[in-house]
């Protein structure tokens, strides 16, 4: 074990080229995934409560909709962002904003289905004493429905996080400058010590997922803080 | 751009990318079910030197990307091993096993398959401990009262519950096993995400490449889904036989 090729590298392995280029290496990845993590939970949000209150076709439709993405391989969404959205919007889309795109969009396919589960889970009788007094279905998913379910979800969507998290390392396939993609980078150029670049790039990552998950283990002992329903 | 069908060889490049997909997902998710089981039962022993190994694999494997395990299989270990046995690994010969000649894969083959049958083993294994969680103890003290050794108990009380619970989730990895097969082509493994995106670029007909592509995808999945419900609403599954 040669850890000097660690430290030799370490400004480029975590910030990529910056600050005289773009920014890249583990900055880069922690980027992406709070971006695709925000989108993903707003697609999921959005979508899941979509779920919860169709019926019929457009329940259907919407299934249909979100079992591509969950049955789609995270790299092939990827090809397809990559070569579609320049075309679909007659501009150049940067490299990061498609992995972003395709990310989001599986996750929040994902969380989907958490997120109708959760609504659903909560009895008949919520909506029923709410609309009774009065106020419009969507001011009773906002303050009676949305409170309740919220905690419920929150564990699923920490644990899709983490799963983010090592997906943002594909964002490599199409030659985005994060952390895997400078690990090869810095791999290729010293020719020597393998090895010890991918165990530490695997070290980066761990830590960043471990703290998620063990966050999500907290969260799911203390069951969701005071504001459950009872 | 959509244009017209693509030419025969590059059919059969999408097709030779596909069985290797197929093959390679087959042989992990095997290799898995067999690792993944003895290391839930080790994560649930109750001697700490037991569990404690068991836990780590299981945390090591599960929050690091798959892609980069693969470099580490495919770049990093060869630069461990001595030089011959690298050498040895990575030369054609043949493989007896009896009457039966193997070709031996190529390098990128074996680190691809190690990498993701390490891989699905630790979700695997996750699985089957949340199965064998589900079975309440006292089934298990039942049993053992009713004079059944521990191996029995295993055998016809907790494994076949345990199955049954854990029978959903499983084929949710395996499915996860074969959509993460397409990583492997970051290594050079010519599966067909590797071949869609070779034939893309040797004919510009993008739609069609990952079109075909992605339905094979999208199809394998939907037939292990439509095969998952038969089980799961067979008489047998239903009345507890796993």
């Amino acid at each position: 074990m040669d850890v000097s090729v660690i430290l030799d590298n370490l400004d480029y392995l975590l910030l990529g080229p910056w600050p005289e280029g773009p920014l890249g290496g583990a900055a880069l990845t922690l980027v992406l995934a709070l971006c695709s993590a925000l989108a993903s939970a707003l697609i999921g949000l959005v979508l899941g409560i979509a779920l919860a209150l169709s019926k019929g076709r457009w329940r259907l439709l919407l299934v249909g909709v979100l079992g591509f993405f969950r049955a789609i391989p995270v790299l092939m969404l990827v090809f397809w962002t990559y070569f579609l959205l320049p075309i679909v919007f007659h501009v150049d889309v940067p490299a990061l904003a498609t992995v972003v795109c395709a990310l989001s969009l599986i996750g929040g396919a994902y969380l989907a289905h958490s997120v109708s589960a959760g609504i659903l889970s909560l009895p008949e009788g919520q909506w029923h004493a709410a609309r009774a007094l009065g106020m419009r279905p969507w001011q009773v998913l906002r303050w009676v429905i949305l409170p309740q379910a919220l905690p419920i979800m929150l564990p699923s969507f920490l644990n899709q996080w983490v799963s983010l998290i090592k997906d943002t390392s594909l964002a490599y396939v199409i030659g985005v400058g994060e952390l895997s993609f400078v690990a090869t980078q810095v791999s290729n150029r010293v020719m020597v010590h393998p090895t010890e670049i991918f165990l530490f790039v695997a070290l980066l990552y761990f830590v960043l997922c471990t703290s998620l998950d063990l966050a999500a283990g907290a969260l799911a002992r203390y069951g969701g803080g005071p504001r459950q329903a009872r | 751009m959509f244009g017209d069908l693509l030419a025969p060889l590059y059919l059969q490049w999408l097709l030779d990318g596909f069985l290797l997909t197929l093959g390679l997902s087959a042989l992990c998710c095997l290799l898995a079910t067999l690792l993944g089981a003895p290391l839930a039962i080790a994560r649930l022993a109750p001697s700490r030197y037991g569990s404690w190994p068991a836990q780590a694999f299981l945390t090591a494997f599960r929050n690091t990307p798959l892609l980069v395990q693969l470099f580490f299989w495919y770049f990093g270990v060869p630069a461990l091993l001595p030089e011959a046995l690298v050498f040895w690994l990575n030369s054609p010969h043949e493989l007896a096993i009896g009457p039966l000649v193997l070709a031996w894969p190529s390098f990128e083959f074996l680190a691809g398959a190690w990498g993701l049958t390490l891989y699905t083993t630790a979700f695997v294994a996750e699985e089957f401990r949340a199965g064998i969680a589900s079975v309440r103890p006292q089934q298990r003290e039942a049993g053992l009262a009713l004079g059944m050794t521990p191996g029995q108990v295993w055998r016809v009380v907790l494994l076949p519950q345990a199955l049954r619970t854990a029978f959903a989730p499983l084929l949710g990895q395996y499915m996860n096993a074969l959509k993460n097969s397409s990583l492997t082509m970051a290594i050079g493994l010519a599966e067909l995400s590797y071949a869609s995106r070779q034939v893309e670029t040797e004919t510009f007909k993008t739609f069609q490449a990952f079109g075909l592509a992605t339905l094979l995808y999208i199809g394998t999945i939907a037939l292990m889904e439509a095969l998952g419900q038969v089980v799961q609403h067979s008489r047998r599954y239903r009345q507890g036989a796993a």
